[in-house]
């Protein structure tokens, strides 16, 4: 089971590498155009690898990961400790 | 009823009043009646072939919804014969053509039954609605409504004939007109299919004329500047003539209380290929991203071969989906190949950061974008590669004295040019007027200027409704 402060920390921070930017609480990043779905794709690699989770695509969208609490829902939905 | 026609107009005040004298509880019954009728007023043959996919996908739905266990095979179990009608009805007559082109040197022949059926108008917006509402129902993101209401999810008559394609998420709970009536539904509905009809009747269809007559199959080699004012000009007329039909799209759901999403954020002002993705039928980029781009690289996490040829295929399939030839599969290529050219960049430049200061790279690819779109859109335009072909290699080099146009043509079309140069300005201006009248209530400006617009508006649209056509994306 993996903590919540450290998935939203994690989040935040990769968000913030892949934005290549400071992510704030609730700011969009897909919908805004803030980053693109290749993007996305950059951010769930950045995830597995520091939390140490696979994370399976086949049932994601790039809006599930529009902001830190919907990336954070979304990896408690299906990621898996490897 | 085309939605630039005035039995149109008739057919959508008498359709809005009926609307909200209506208690709420038949609200949807009514609209779900008026949408029917409005999909019958083109042929009453098709009005099955919405019902039919509503049929599956409720079939299908409630099935991958019981058992988790089959959910995949009852997803595909509903894509295919969606796919299969989208198949038979938009992409029969080029199959059959290309086999007949296949099998004449073994001295065979196809069969031509395929070309004798008309084609169902929004088929290939509703089959892409219908596929993603069983893709998200197999992902647990909505849940099967009732028969009813999937119908007029499907049949919904602002946006059956050329979108925006709508997610069931965003649309279904809007579908069952709970909302009380505000006199901000008026404003925003009249002023997006206002400005709709004059940027399809006034702009798309004065350029319309000359891009028909550059674009004729008798017309001979441009110069290199018809060339290049043919392809903008051309670039011009669709995005008006689309912006335009989604204008009234918008406007008219929004008369009902129902808001639809956005299709376009100035896509000439873009800055790299995929940035004019991010802009152009924002809706088409939306489903293909979530459905088909996303789910492919997700196995490889955008490494690049993979990376590459999936985006060259999608964007094929995009240039498949707006029609079925070989000049719309070769404008899907070029996009396809200008975004693999950007991304190839991208990935260069990440091993070399002192790349990443120069503004001029900026200009540089901005200018490719324009350029690149502009001759993709000759492709796009022109009745056969061969053509496609003669006119871009006018653009390129075919200097000739005197002008085949009258003057109105090339000022006209600058003038256009122009005026999309300050778009995002005169957007933000009316932004700022419409915020200030919100904030003041029915303000005079608001009760007796708008009223005079529409006026303007609509004399515009009947004074040059004589050069009329059909919007371009209600073909696909």
């Amino acid at each position: 089971m993996l903590d919540q402060d450290a998935i939203r920390t994690a989040a935040r921070e990769a968000a913030s590498a892949v934005a290549r930017r400071p992510i704030k609480e609730g700011q969009r990043l897909v919908t805004s155009g803030l980053i693109d779905s290749l993007s996305v794709l950059k951010l769930i690699s950045l995830l597995e690898t520091k939390l140490n989770v696979s994370i399976p695509p086949e049932t994601l969208q790039p809006e599930d990961f529009d902001d830190v609490d919907l990336i954070v829902e979304t990896l408690e939905r299906v990621a898996k400790p490897r | 009823m085309a939605f630039n026609s005035v039995s149109y107009l008739l057919f959508l005040c008498a359709a809005v009043a009926v609307f909200w004298l209506l208690p709420v509880r038949l609200r949807h019954g009514f609209v779900l009646l008026a949408s029917v009728l409005f999909y019958a007023s083109w042929g009453l043959l098709f009005v099955w072939l919405p019902l039919l996919v509503a049929a599956i996908v409720y079939f299908c739905g409630k099935r991958i919804e019981r058992d988790p266990t089959t959910a995949k095979k009852w997803m595909w179990l509903g894509v295919v014969p969606v796919l299969l009608l989208l198949a038979i009805f938009k992409y029969r007559s080029f199959v059959f053509e290309n086999l007949a082109f296949l099998l004449r040197p073994f001295g065979l022949r196809s069969n031509s039954l395929a070309t004798t059926i008309a084609f169902p108008l929004g088929i290939s917006f509703y089959t892409f609605e219908a596929i993603a509402y069983l893709i998200d129902v197999r992902q647990g993101r909505v849940k099967m409504p009732g028969f009813a209401d999937l119908c007029l999810f499907f049949f919904f008559w602002p946006n059956i004939l050329s979108g925006p394609i709508v997610r069931a998420r965003e649309l279904v709970p809007q579908l069952r007109f709970r909302r009380a009536f505000e006199p901000q539904f008026v404003f925003d509905g009249f002023d997006r299919i206002i400005c709709g009809l004059v940027q399809k009747s006034v702009v798309a269809n004065m350029l319309g004329i000359w891009v028909d007559k550059g674009f004729a199959s008798s017309a001979g080699m441009p110069s290199t500047v018809d060339g290049w004012f043919l392809a903008v000009a051309f670039g011009l007329q669709i995005y008006f003539d689309f912006a335009g039909y989604t204008n009234m799209a918008i406007g008219a759901a929004r008369l009902l209380g129902v808001t639809l999403p956005e299709n376009f954020r100035q896509p000439y002002h873009a800055s790299t290929p995929p940035d004019f993705w991010a802009r152009w039928h924002m809706t088409l980029s939306r489903w293909i991203r979530d459905y088909l781009f996303f789910p492919v690289n997700a196995k490889w996490r955008g490494a690049p071969a993979p990376l590459y040829l999936s985006l060259l295929g999608v964007m094929t399939l995009v240039g498949l989906w707006h029609g079925a030839g070989w000049t719309f599969i070769v404008w899907g290529t070029l996009h396809g190949a200008y975004i693999v050219a950007y991304r190839a960049y991208e990935s260069w430049k990440t091993t070399r950061p002192e790349a990443d200061a120069s503004p001029l790279i900026g200009s540089v690819w901005r200018v490719f974008t324009l350029i690149g779109v502009s001759v993709a859109w000759v492709a796009f335009r022109a009745p056969t590669l061969s053509k496609a072909r003669l006119i871009v290699s006018a653009m390129l080099w075919h200097f000739s004295r005197g002008v085949a146009y009258s003057a109105a043509f090339y000022v006209f079309t600058v003038m256009v040019v122009v005026f999309c140069a300050f778009e995002p300005l005169v957007l933000r201006i009316l932004g700022e007027i419409d915020e200030q009248e919100g904030s003041s209530g029915l303000s005079p400006l608001r009760v007796v200027g708008r009223p005079v617009v529409y006026l303007f508006g609509l004399l515009l649209f009947l004074l040059f409704d004589q050069n009329n056509s059909q919007f371009i994306y209600s073909q696909f």
